[in-house]
């Protein structure tokens, strides 16, 4: 009966070497949580910094979940793309944060990842734009063997999220 | 420090680093040279002679020090290459040599540096000497200390020589041994690490669980004990095995993150990774959050290898005995394998040897009361066993007794025929059985059963006895009190029936019961016995086993009468193939195969099915063909679609059977199928089979290149927007294939060595003990998240239960109850039930039909498919609504064009700044659009501005005779407004010059909201008047879709203000006016918000929808001649009214939902040829780009959702014989009467409810089906009607007022063309200025569509010829020629007759509702009925539906007014076509008839419906109020 509000935005992302990006993201949540209102999952827009590097996206994140359980609380993934002068979209990093817990505002730094593939895929990314995607989204929230994965760094995306928790005092959580 | 120290070092040349003792003061100077900052030369020092002494010597000792102190700096770090360096002394010559001015000052300081050179001196030899570096380091400093101590007071004074300190090793040795101890590296006894007399204990081999210990080094152990019992003699540390206590292993025997060698080693699949080229962005759904959707290739493969048929016609009849017997083969060496027998002997045996371990009390030390109770429970299992037991034995034996009688019959027909068609061969193989043993075995186990039986029956026996007894006692007690006599008699007749029931021997006395074991004892043992010989295998009789063979040979065609031959012949001849259909479509077929003799055929063909959908069904089809004839469908094999965890390569073959009715009867050796044939000779025994066989067969999933199953993803299979997210929580996407195969696991753990005793390997060593034991239960589930349910706060119907989710879960769902519902309350409590009681009545109604609204069950069953088609509608639009194109988010100013047309080129833009200012000529200014989101209520405002209207009714004088004309208190206007012309022919001489014509006012409703306009006189009324009405959105939600569904009507009522005279007493009139003010209804227009809303702006001149009788009113025809419009009037007749609507701020119409509607339902697939389609968007696209503003149609959307090409609905159809019939010789009239026909159909009224945006179109029998529809099926069936009836017939696309969007229909007369509106019946001539149409976009005729390219588009100032292609832009032209295309529409459209009683009967239940209405509409007032003046006007209705409305007004008012002369009345006749209830009860209040409140009013109300066919009710309602006059 525990309710949770997520409201937000995705605030932008830095530190990419792309340079016209934008982000995929999704929330995920265990078997007891319903999503009252709100979409669970989006796309922003394709944001070109013009000054500094930082892209601005400002995405509006509004969920209201009811749960009647702490197991599986929600779980946001991203997966940020760039766009280059053709308007063809490759993948820039995958991301993954967990919501934060505490009520209150947050301010969260989701550093991401892509995959590196093997060097005639990275000369072709270098060159012709793609680049190796994971087949399977859930590794990006459930890789025990990630560790296969040979990885570069992405840039990371910053979120700001404020939380409003209701109720769980009422069945013994603190918060 | 460091830092400084290495700079030092490295600065210094190689040649100045020598630590010479003796070079250092002497090259001092020289080495200060270079390196210190204050250039002091030597040379110049040497010039000053007479600097003292002492100056001299403490720059001397300046020098040294700093020297000192470098050169102790500079030894530290670099040890080694100074020792390699120092006794170079071939450097120090010429140090010496090239310094004639140290030369001088060594001299004199030669004190001075004696002892310092000496001690450095020293110093160097020893360093030399030294072996290790570290006594040098140390010696150095303390050098290097002392030399700077003495050289501060004087070295010789503290500087002493001392031999270095040295201690032997051996004496240090000793030391440390005193202080040291060094465990040793011998092995420890076990018995000092045990307590003293105890035997070390190894757990292990008492079977309990030890984990791997670490490997250690043995020394290592050892030392580590030593260590330990020397430092803590309590032995804590050792285990009961003397080992030094370990935790298990903890190092994992694989490195968790292994070297990844190379991408291709076996990566799992939910790491693949796939390079993907960067691509365009198509935009396919607003959900992508998975990665991307993987390629669309999938592939199943089929693997069909062969065919065996189990009965075919060819067969012969000793095919079907084979048949049988292979049959009955393979079900024995089914049993075989499972041997359940076995088994369950076992099972018995070991259950009987728990029993008797349970009877021993002596090793039992539980408590009785449980043995007893266990034991109980394996007796009643041990009885069931046995009972299974028997019966597999049995079955067993039974099964290879038929299999030797078929074989036995086999043989004897083969004698019988003389030729052998089948190589099958039985081998009964006898395996010897130890006689003796088996004899034992055998009297053992019939005697153990015995015992049980004996026990078992004991036991029932006792208990019965106890019943018995207790029964007996009760009868006894009962029997004394009722009779004594008879005690005994009554016994054996009375108990017996009770206990026979139960009593296991029926032949005892059941009242002294004698224990019957010795005499049963044989009985059982006989039924035993007589058992056991049944199903048993007798002892030392061998044990059968049968083998069947191919081995027999088959006599060769020669030796075989002329029917077998035959039949091998056709069996020859014959050949069967398969067809493969996924998803019914046939994809493949296998080669055509010869039927063997055997009846076997081998495909051995594998089919990869390359697919993109889910498949859903799976068939091969069995054909035959025999010859060169035709093939046969013998019959369909439908296979399951394989599970996802099936891959090629793991999926074993299968085997499905398939059988097939048909009956064949041959004409030789072969048996048929489906015809009854005997083995016999005289026919008996008749057996009946028909064709079947199994296919064998195997179907999987492919797999990849990269290993990974092309199975496409789950969502797939349920379309709808399932994301990616939820198919990472699915199960199968684990792949917990492995684990629900048990065997797999079982055999791995097996291989993999678990350990059983392992904790860990606990659950998993319970789960493989369940699964290979057989029979026991396996949780066919898999649970995630053990744990979830005993952490839940609450359960799930209490998360259910909750009032606020469930409110807010509809709201977001967009229920459209809830929807833009706001402010939902924070706790439960507050929220009422009866929120919901709406939405669950409509859910519990969605199938109930409700028949109080709409009387007539027909149309209250088409009211609900309406309103489900209305559903799915939105739902679509709901999908649409969230789509979002880019001009929804963004509004963009358009930026001044320098060319564009409102601003002009800039030049003039210049130049005007300098016209002159001219205040007084109005000049218009665009006014600014709104976009609606930020907006609230009371910001919009709905502008009315009524200008004028022409030709209003006119009162009439009601016949001097009765009624003086009612007395206005205005007669002076009166007087200005009629002029001495109107007059009507037949009245005129009734005209009092006072008599006012007509006070017709105006009033508007929108939203409940009134506002009227001032009174005007005369029939031509002028208001000019502007009308503010506010508007408020549904909800307040001022989104452009909540806008575009507002439903409300504009409603513009037009009224005559009436003033009557009440003042009873004539005396008073000098001094008091007292008059009543009555307002009769003339006629209304309605104008849908939605039309306002999307047209920004209406402005025309409507007509006004009057009554076809207005009583007391007349229209005056002569005023036609005053106005000048004769040209134009003499077509139509009616009352006009000027208007202009618009709406302050004007908001932005949301065009772009219809855009994006049609986008998505463009997505509908469609039947029509793809170049078709291609040619209509290209056709579109031209005409959109040259008139941008013209409605061009091509396609449309059926009420199936697919497109359709728009000429396919046009088609000559019959109107109903009836109407025909009616005039049969004024083509004209019938045409009219038609068109009142299809108007009579009622209009959908809901479509305002999606504003077009989804134009379903139905076909014309649909539509007649349904009985609604919107101007477009009115337009086509009424179009369809004319062309039927031989006229020249367009569908007109355009726009019209108020309809906005329409479709009219465009026939050619003789010499003019007419234009029909569909939904109203009327028609118009080209050049009818009142025409509501306005503007014309295409024509669309039955094979053609004909797009408007002339600079207008008014009817009026086109032409129609459509066959002048500059006029006319047609769709099929030389260049694609029309192919033809079938009508979507019926051949013919069936009417039924409407039944004349039904109507009669919803009649008269109208009636009574619309009076019910009236009276609650007038709460405060009496309401009486006139029934005299209801049956004369329910006797008129016919009159008027006959005429349509026409020309019978003057014998109407004429008979009114013989019947009710004394009354003052006023009312009309409503006309509309019946939909439902709610309409017609609108339409009477509106008129606002029982707004009187005279105190004597009476009233009037008849209703007639007028059944046209096919349920077509035209409906009249009369309403009138009477007044009487005094």
């Amino acid at each position: 009966m525990a309710e949770v509000h997520v409201i937000g935005q995705i605030l932008g992302a830095t530190g990419f070497s792309e340079s016209s990006l934008f982000c995929k993201w999704g929330i995920h949540t265990g078997a007891a949580w319903k999503l009252l209102s709100g979409v669970r999952e989006g796309q922003t827009q394709v944001d070109t910094p013009q000054v500094g590097d930082m892209a601005y996206w400002s995405h509006p994140i509004d969920l209201h979940f009811a749960t009647k359980g702490l197991q599986g609380w929600p779980r946001l993934h991203l997966q940020v793309w760039s766009q280059d002068s053709f308007g063809r979209c490759q993948l820039a990093g995958y991301g993954f944060c967990h919501v934060p817990s505490s009520p209150g505002t947050h301010q969260l730094d989701c550093p991401t990842w892509r995959p590196l593939g093997s060097w005639r895929e990275q000369l072709a990314r270098a060159f012709v734009g793609g680049g190796p995607q994971l087949l399977h989204g859930d590794a990006i929230y459930s890789g025990a063997d990630r560790y296969r994965l040979h990885t570069a760094a992405g840039g990371t995306v910053h979120l700001e999220l404020g939380l409003l928790l209701r109720h769980f005092d009422r069945y013994g959580v603190e918060c | 420090m460091v830092s400084e120290k290495s700079h030092l070092g490295d600065q210094q040349e190689p040649g100045h680093e020598d630590p010479n003792a003796d070079a250092r003061p002497l090259s001092m100077p020289t080495r200060r040279g270079p390196r210190s900052l204050p250039p002091i030369p030597s040379a110049s020092r040497t010039g000053f002679a007479e600097f003292s002494m002492r100056e001299r010597m403490r720059e001397k000792l300046q020098a040294a020090r700093s020297k000192a102190e470098s050169a102790l700096l500079q030894e530290i770090p670099t040890p080694r290459p100074r020792r390699l360096r120092s006794p170079s002394e071939k450097e120090l010559e010429t140090e010496f040599g090239t310094e004639p001015g140290g030369k001088i000052q060594t001299t004199q300081q030669e004190d001075d540096s004696q002892s310092y050179s000496r001690v450095k001196f020293r110093d160097s030899v020893r360093k030399i000497k030294s072996k290790t570096p570290d006594e040098e380091e140390l010696l150095d400093d303390k050098d290097a200390v002392d030399f700077l101590l003495g050289l501060d007071r004087g070295a010789e004074d503290i500087v002493a020589v001392r031999p270095a300190d040295y201690e032997s090793v051996h004496i240090r040795l000793q030391k440390e041994k005193e202080l040291l101890f060094i465990p040793s590296r011998r092995t420890v006894p076990t018995y000092k690490k045990l307590p003293e007399n105890v035997q070390p204990r190894f757990l292990e081999d008492e079977g309990l669980y030890i984990g791997a210990r670490l490997e250690v080094p043995r020394t290592n152990q050892n030392i580590m004990e030593n260590r330990l019992l020397m430092q803590e003699p309590g032995r804590r540390w050792f285990g009961d095995d003397g080992r030094i206590l370990a935790l298990p292993n903890p190092i994992k025997p694989f490195p968790s993150r292994p070297l990844v060698l190379s991408q291709e080693q076996d990566i799992k699949a939910e790491l693949e990774t796939l390079y993907k080229k960067a691509v365009k962005y198509v935009h396919r759904s607003q959900h992508m959050i998975g990665s991307g959707d993987p390629p669309g290739n999938f592939q199943l493969d089929i693997d069909i290898s062969g065919l065996i048929f189990t009965h075919h016609p060819c067969f012969s009849r000793e095919h079907v005995l084979a048949a049988k017997l292979a049959q009955l083969y393979d079900q024995y060496l089914a049993r075989r394998q499972r041997n359940k027998a076995k088994f369950l002997t076992d099972k018995l045996q070991a259950l009987r040897n728990a029993v008797q371990m349970s009877l021993n009390p002596a090793k039992t030390p539980k408590s009785l009361d449980t043995t007893r109770r266990a034991i109980n429970e394996y007796k009643s299992e041990i009885r069931q066993t046995r009972k299974l037991r028997d019966i597999e034995q049995e079955k067993d034996r039974t099964l290879l007794k038929t299999i030797i009688k078929v074989w036995k019959e086999m043989k004897s027909l083969r004698e019988f025929q003389r030729f052998t068609n089948t190589p099958l061969k039985l081998v009964l193989r006898k395996e010897k059985v130890d006689q003796k043993a088996d004899e034992e075995a055998y009297e053992a186990e019939v005697q153990a059963e015995i015992s049980e039986l004996l026990e078992e029956h004991r036991e029932e026996y006792e208990q019965r006895m106890d019943e018995y007894r207790s029964a007996h006692q009760q009868w006894k007690a009962w029997k004394k009190a009722q009779r004594t006599k008879k005690k005994k008699k009554k016994q054996g007749v009375e108990e017996h029936p009770d206990d026979e029931m139960e009593e296991p021997y029926p032949g005892e006395d059941p009242v002294k019961p004698v224990p019957p074991e010795p005499t049963n004892q044989a009985v059982i043992e006989q039924e035993v016995r007589e058992r056991a010989a049944q199903s048993r295998r007798r002892p030392g009789e061998p044990m059968l086993v049968p083998e069947l063979s191919l081995a027999g040979s088959v006599t060769p065609n020669d030796q075989c009468p002329r029917v077998e031959v035959l039949r091998r012949e056709d069996v020859k001849r014959r050949s069967v193939y398969l067809k493969v259909l996924f998803n019914d479509k046939e994809v493949s077929r296998t080669n055509s195969r010869p039927l063997g003799a055997d009846f076997r055929v081998h495909f051995g063909q594998i089919f990869n099915l390359q697919i993109v959908n889910w498949p859903e069904s799976l068939t091969l089809q069995v054909y035959e063909t025999v010859g060169h004839s035709g093939t046969t469908l013998l019959a369909e094999v439908f296979l399951p679609i394989p599970e996802t965890t099936v891959v090629t390569g793991r999926a074993p073959l299968e085997e499905v059977e398939f059988s097939s009715n048909q009956h064949v009867t041959l004409d030789h050796e072969g048996v048929g199928s489906g015809v009854p044939f005997s083995f016999e000779a005289d026919g008996s025994n008749q057996l009946t089979l028909m064709t079947s066989g199994k296919v064998s067969n195997s179907v999987s999933w492919a797999i990849g290149e990269n290993g990974i199953p092309l199975i496409p993803p789950l969502s797939q299979q349920n379309i709808g927007f399932r994301s990616a997210l939820k198919r990472a929580d699915a199960i199968s996407s684990i792949g917990t294939s492995g684990l629900t195969d048990m065997k797999k696991l079982a055999k791995w753990a097996a291989e993999s060595k678990l350990d059983p005793n392992d904790p860990n390997n606990a659950p998993l060593m319970q789960l493989i003990l369940v699964a290979t034991s057989g029979e026991s239960y396996v949780p066919d589930f898999f649970r995630l998240e053990q744990l979830q349910q005993e952490f839940n706060f609450v359960s799930d119907e209490e998360l259910n239960r909750s009032k606020r989710f469930r409110l807010l879960r509809l709201r977001s769902q967009e229920v459209p109850e809830f929807r833009n519902y706001k402010q939902i309350p924070v706790y439960d409590r507050e929220i009422m039930e009866k929120v919901f009681q709406d939405y669950e009545k409509r859910l519990r109604d969605r199938n109930v039909i409700e028949t109080k609204d709409h009387i007539d069950t027909h149309r209250a069953i088409v009211a609900k498919y309406l309103q489900q088609v209305r559903e799915s509608v939105i739902n679509r639009f709901l999908i649409a609504k969230h789509h979002f194109l880019l001009a929804d988010l963004i509004v963009e100013e358009e930026v001044p064009n320098i060319s564009s047309e409102g601003s002009g080129i800039l030049g003039l833009r210049l130049f005007k700044l300098a016209e002159q200012k001219r205040p007084l000529r109005p000049r218009r200014k665009g006014r600014k659009k709104v976009t609606a989101q930020n907006l609230s209520d009371g910001d919009i405002k709905l502008l009315v501005n009524i200008i004028r209207a022409y030709d209003i009714p006119v009162r009439k004088p009601i016949t001097s005779k009765f009624q003086q004309p009612p007395r206005s208190s205005r007669t002076f206007s009166e007087k200005q407004a009629a002029s001495p012309t109107t007059h009507s022919p037949t009245h005129s001489a009734d005209y009092p010059l006072s008599q006012v014509l007509v006070r017709p006012f105006v009033e508007v409703s929108f939203q409940r909201t009134i506002c009227h306009t001032t009174t005007a006189d005369g029939p031509n009324p002028s208001w000019n008047e502007e009308l503010e009405l506010p508007f408020r959105a549904p909800n307040g939600n001022y989104s452009t879709t909540s806008l575009q569904s507002v439903k409300d009507d504009v409603f513009i009522n037009i009224f005559d203000e009436v003033l009557y005279d009440v003042l009873e007493d004539d005396r008073e009139r000098a001094s008091g006016i007292h008059t009543r003010i009555e307002r009769h209804w003339l006629g209304c227009v309605k104008i849908p918000f939605s039309t306002i809303y999307f047209q920004a702006k209406i402005d025309g001149t409507f007509k006004i929808d009057t009554p076809p009788v207005l009583l007391g009113y007349s229209k005056e025809q002569s005023v036609v001649a005053e106005r000048g419009f004769d040209p134009v009037r003499s077509l139509s007749e009616g009352s006009y009214i000027t208007l202009f609507i618009t709406m302050e701020p004007q908001l932005v119409p949301g065009e772009s939902v219809r855009e994006k509607t049609s986008d998505m339902l463009k997505k509908f697939d469609s039947q029509e040829d793809e170049k078709l389609l291609q040619a209509t968007e290209k056709f579109q696209a031209e005409c959109a780009l040259k008139f941008p503003n013209r409605q061009c149609l091509t396609t449309v959307i059926d009420i199936s959702g697919k497109t359709v090409f728009i000429t396919r609905y046009l088609k000559p159809l019959n109107p109903p014989q009836e109407l025909l019939n009616a005039y049969p010789n004024n083509p004209q009239a019938t045409a009219e009467l038609v068109a009142r026909y299809v108007s009579l159909i009622p209009f959908l009224p809901d479509t305002v409810s999606f504003a077009g945006i989804c134009d379903l179109w139905s076909t014309s029998d649909q539509f007649l089906d349904l009985l609604a529809g919107d101007e477009e099926e009115h337009a086509v069936l009424l179009c369809n009607y004319f062309l039927s009836l031989g006229k020249k017939a367009w569908l007109m696309m355009g726009n019209a007022i108020p309809e906005g969007p329409t479709a009219y229909v465009l026939t050619r007369e003789q010499s003019h063309y007419l234009i029909w509106n569909p939904c109203s019946g009327h028609f118009y001539g080209q050049f009818d200025t009142f025409c509501p149409l306005k503007s014309v976009g295409c024509l669309i005729g039955p094979d053609n569509i004909w797009f408007n390219i002339q600079r207008h588009d008014s009817p009026l100032r086109i032409n129609f010829d459509i066959t002048k292609p500059k006029l006319w832009k047609s769709f099929f032209s030389r260049s694609l020629p029309y192919p033809g295309l079938s009508s979507v529409q019926p051949e013919e459209l069936i009417y039924q007759r409407t039944d004349k009683a039904a109507a009669a009967e919803l009649q008269d239940r109208i009636e009574k509702i619309l009076k019910e209405k009236i009276m609650d509409w007038r709460p405060r007032h009496l309401t009486r009925w006139n029934r005299y003046c209801t049956s004369t006007l329910r006797h008129f209705l016919p009159l008027l539906e006959r005429s349509q409305g026409e020309d019978v007004e003057d014998d109407h008012r004429a008979e009114l007014l013989k019947q009710l002369g004394d009354y003052r009345f006023s009312g009309f006749p409503l006309h509309m076509p019946y939909s439902e209830l709610k309409p017609l009860i609108e339409a009477v209040y509106s008129t606002g008839v029982h707004n009187i409140d005279v105190p004597n009013v009476e009233f009037a109300l008849a209703v007639y419906i007028h059944p046209y066919p096919k349920n077509v009710l035209s409906v009249w309602i009369y309403v009138a109020s009477l007044i009487r006059n005094r």
